[in-house]
């Protein structure tokens, strides 16, 4: 069975993000980048459907070359070849620009099963597995929490959760599939030694989108269907109240009554 | 059969030519099976080596660490006497006449038959404590989970040993009176207990005497030659494999593990998964093990009832070992081919031999759990008569495991990925690295690098909260003594110790090769550490990726300081102070004294010392990366116990050198809801209260 995994880099879940200048974007510089935690999900789930029906995983990617290391990684936790779309046409594109190279690069492949986080942990818009489904004319299935495929390998059963209930669906291949459910669930392999030396010999093409006959034109900033307008910080948090430490229980007791009657006006 | 006459002397040279063939037959193969090893560099400074051995074999340095090394003390330095005499009794075998005697004079064969009587009455008593001891008061460190080995293989050899003796003074008694009554040869009226024995047969004919005579000689002899032949086989071994243990013991720091080679884009395996993928030294060390119980008597995964004694990990391995080893002598390893002479007609024995060589190292001989409930204290290897390693097998099985199988405790999985990323346990964004010192007077080096002093921080004295405080004690005491210091800021990065501990070595030399490369950018010369981890593992361990620097610990520190005058405390601690020693501190690097020098210096404090101090401190529990697994296995958990220890001494504070001991205790202390009544206070805490500052 040949499976596909889309992945996509994201800045480090702990990483303090700055807006740039621009107030469109975030600055880049200090970002620790990681691959998305959903895609990571959807290459454990990858590699255990390989496990079972003696598939090949290959893992597709859009961006610059620091994309590599993670696509190095998911090679190295045991996925067979990986794809990247590294052309600076795509930079600045939104999620149906990169869904059309992905989408491409798939239609190549031409897998049974495609697997991606069902969001990104960046800009949170959870499109891009419904897209390249839209644009390929496969079925989509959210959210997966279990999936298993039968003997034949010829259909996928899949349990996603639906308000803490739990639905199965059954669908015929070939099919993509998002990742939901968390760390917990999914409990992403790390890599071996051998594991990660062996990546480093492992096929990793680089395309472009001329590679993928897709005009250029198609993509970037200025194909955008949807633009960024502006972004705004969280509001920095208040510091606590500390009550006066030198009273008595009674009078910190009536502090705090004051206190929330006159200064936070809840009482 | 009179002994030393035709035919009982050839009768004797024929039964001690074969017992000592068979004995050295056997200690060739032991020997060969040890080469199974890999190799491993234990040789050079041979004047150092010569030391260990007069040190630590004939002055039993180690043994007599604890009362009951004296009965060890005075069975060792009585068998050497008794051997001695033994070599005289052999002579007798050969020739009826022959005695040391004439060789060595009346006087001093006078005074060798008193010593010889003295300690071979002093053994008999020590047999008989170590008997009680075994058989009454079971003290944990004789515990064994393997009854049939230990206890069985301890009752022969004590029985051996009580009943060579007790032939010997039947020997030596009749030799007195055939003596007394003008028969044989010269016997030294000196050795009175001999002759006071001897009294017992004085009524006896010259017939009789001469009958029993011979009875005791060859009893003796037999009992000695059937000791020789039984030593290879018990756990007695460690009368030949212990002194080449010491002397081929460690001399480095104890607190250095083995940088492994990863170049090899091509190895399958990493790490030690087979018995003999050990070096041969590793081996001697199983060798060497007497089942003392030194090592589980102070172990505190073994006193908090988690699945690990020290002991029955080197025993079950040495056991493995030679079963394992033979089989693969006889060709019946990796599918060399040979394997298959195994006679069809055995079938019993072929099962065996399938079954050894297929027991998995790790699993089988030694259970995971085991391995991953070693906090590193390292109290085993320090309290080990004979210098057995038994951590740096525990890591080196817990590399394998790590980087070759990916077969770890779930929760270790998310510190990987935040060292990887943040290069922190916590993983915490790595930008904000330096942010704890931002409103501090202090540099970084990138502002500034003509400084004496690199103050690695660690990552608790950047990222945790408790951890940020003894950073800004420590900065403010610096500050105050006018030295001359900067951090790395957001340029730290974690020094990997943890990492390298759980056994990750491929992460960790990724980080050491990173940290060497800022640190070295910088020309650092001096380094103060305030984790004893970091400490450690920049001291001892960097040195092998290029990291050459003297490293300090903040403790050191500031006691040259205190003692220079450039910090004086004056300001009254009127407290109950308990110091904890922290393993890679004490233990590790012998850093005792400095951090109890600057308790005695702060006026109005008590130094109290928990009954498991210095050397034979009790871990907090958080070593060997425990601190962040958790801790579900055994009776207690360690921090809990180490906390009750403390407060026996009835303490205001609890003193540490450790960002992990805190954290430790101070869990330890909330449990007990003891919290707000004790302080857990690191050393430098403690002397920035008593400082006045000025700056």
């Amino acid at each position: 069975m040949n499976i596909a995994v889309l992945i996509k880099q994201v800045p480090d879940t702990e990483t303090v993000i700055k807006i740039a200048d621009d107030g469109k974007s975030i600055k880049t510089d200090d970002i620790k980048w990681i691959m998305n935690p959903y895609d990571e999900y959807a290459v454990e789930a990858a590699l255990r459907l390989k496990e079972k029906t003696r598939g090949k995983v290959t893992i597709i990617s859009t961006g610059p070359q620091r994309v590599v290391e993670s696509i190095r990684t998911a090679l190295a936790m045991g996925a067979d070849e990986g794809v990247l779309v590294d052309d600076p046409a795509l930079e600045g594109s939104d999620v149906f620009g990169v869904a059309k190279a992905l989408a491409a690069v798939v239609k190549e492949l031409n897998p049974d099963v495609i697997l991606c986080g069902h969001r990104a942990v960046d800009y949170d818009e959870g499109q891009r597995g419904a897209a390249v489904a839209e644009m390929l004319g496969l079925p989509h299935i959210p959210f997966a929490v279990a999936i298993d495929v039968d003997d034949g390998a010829t259909k996928v059963k899949v349990d996603r959760p639906v308000e803490g209930g739990k639905m199965s669906l059954e669908a015929s291949l070939p099919v993509l599939i998002t990742l939901g459910g968390a760390h917990a669930i999914w409990n992403p392999r790390y890599a071996s030694l051998p594991g990660i030396m062996k990546a480093k010999k492992k096929p990793l093409a680089t395309k472009t989108l001329s590679d993928l006959g897709i005009d250029s034109s198609e993509v970037g900033p200025d194909a955008r269907k949807i633009r960024i307008i502006s972004m705004e910080m969280p509001p920095e948090r208040e510091p606590g109240k500390i009550i006066n430490g030198d009273l008595d229980t009674e009078g910190k007791a009536k502090e705090l009554v004051r206190v929330l009657k006159e200064e936070v006006k809840i009482l | 059969m009179t002994p030393g006459y035709f035919p009982g002397n050839i009768l004797f040279l024929v039964i001690f030519l074969a017992a000592n063939a068979f004995f050295f037959y056997s200690v060739y193969k032991l020997y060969r099976i040890m080469l199974l090893g890999k190799p491993e560099d234990r040789f050079g400074q041979y004047g150092e080596r010569i030391k260990s051995v007069l040190a630590f074999v004939f002055g039993q340095k180690r043994v007599l660490r604890e009362p009951s090394g004296i009965g060890h003390f005075l069975i060792f330095w009585g068998f050497m006497v008794i051997t001695i005499g033994s070599i005289e009794t052999f002579g007798v075998g050969i020739y009826h006449n022959f005695s040391y005697e004439p060789i060595i004079g009346k006087f001093l064969y006078n005074i060798l038959y008193l010593v010889q009587d003295i300690f071979c009455a002093a053994v008999l008593v020590a047999l008989a404590v170590a008997l009680y001891r075994r058989f009454v008061i079971k003290p944990l460190r004789l515990e064994s989970d393997d009854p049939k080995a230990t206890k069985l293989d301890a009752l022969i050899i004590i029985g051996l040993i009580a009943v060579l003796i007790i032939l010997l003074f039947g020997s030596r008694a009749t030799d007195a009176q055939l003596y007394a009554k003008g028969e044989g040869k010269y016997f030294p009226p000196l050795a009175i207990i001999s002759q006071i024995l001897a009294l017992a047969f004085s009524g006896a004919s010259v017939n009789t005497l001469k009958f029993w005579n011979t009875f005791f000689w060859w009893a003796h002899t037999i009992v000695i030659l059937a000791f020789l032949v039984y030593i290879p086989y018990s756990k007695h071994l460690h009368l030949l494999a212990a002194i080449p243990n010491v002397f081929f013991r460690r001399l480095g720091p104890v607190g250095e593990l083995s940088k492994m080679d990863l170049e090899d884009e091509e190895a399958e395996s990493f790490g030690i998964a087979k018995i003999e993928d050990f070096t041969w030294k590793q081996l001697l060390d199983l060798y060497a093990c007497t089942e003392c119980g030194r090592c589980a008597e102070n172990c505190p995964a073994t006193l908090t009832e988690k699945p690990l004694n020290p002991k029955y990990v080197i025993h079950h391995m040495k056991e493995h070992l030679k079963k394992k080893g033979e089989l693969l002598l006889a060709g019946g390893g990796n599918g060399s081919g040979e394997g298959d002479t195994v006679n069809q007609g055995q079938e019993e024995g072929a099962q065996e031999t399938k079954s050894e060589l297929d027991r998995a190292l790790i699993g089988d001989v030694v259970p995971k759990e085991t391995l991953w409930s070693c906090t590193t204290c390292g109290n085993c290897m320090e309290n080990c008569p004979v210098f057995i390693e038994h951590v740096h097998k525990f890591v080196d099985m817990r590399r394998y495991l790590v980087l070759t199988e990916s077969d770890f405790p779930a929760e270790v999985a998310t510190v990987f990925r935040n060292w990887e990323t943040n290069s922190n346990p916590w993983g915490i964004g790595f930008a904000q690295r330096g942010d704890w010192a931002k409103d501090l007077p202090v540099k970084t080096l990138a502002e500034d690098s003509n400084v004496e002093y690199l103050l690695y921080v660690g990552c608790a004295g950047s990222f945790d909260d408790r951890g940020q405080k003894v950073a800004r004690a420590v900065v403010k005491l610096l500050n105050e003594a006018g030295v001359s210091f900067a951090i790395l800021g957001q340029e730290e990065k974690c020094c990997g110790e943890t990492a390298r501990r759980i056994g990750n070595e491929y992460l960790f030399q990724m980080m050491a090769a990173d940290l060497v490369e800022t640190i070295n950018g910088y020309g650092v010369k001096k380094i103060i550490v305030t984790c004893p981890h970091g400490y450690n593992c920049l001291k001892n361990e960097y040195p092998q990726f290029g990291g050459e620097w003297k490293v300090y610990h903040h403790t050191e520190v500031l006691d040259k300081l205190v003692k220079e005058g450039m910090l004086t405390p004056t300001k009254y601690v009127n407290r109950n102070i308990v110091f904890h020693d922290s393993c890679y501190l004490g233990r590790y690097n012998s850093v005792y004294e400095q951090p109890r020098n600057v308790i005695k210096a702060i006026p109005g404090t008590v130094l109290s010392e928990m009954d498991r101090h210095r050397h034979k401190s009790f871990c907090c529990g958080a070593g060997g990366g425990r601190m962040w697994m958790e801790e579900t296995l055994g009776k207690k958990k360690i921090n809990d116990e180490r906390t009750e220890q403390a407060l026996r001494c009835n303490p205001d504070i609890i003193g540490v050198a450790c960002p992990f001991c805190t954290t430790m205790f101070e869990d330890g202390l909330k449990a007990k809801d003891l919290e707000e009544s004790i302080k857990v206070y690191d050393i430098a805490e403690l002397l920035a209260m008593s400082v006045e500052f000025k700056k």
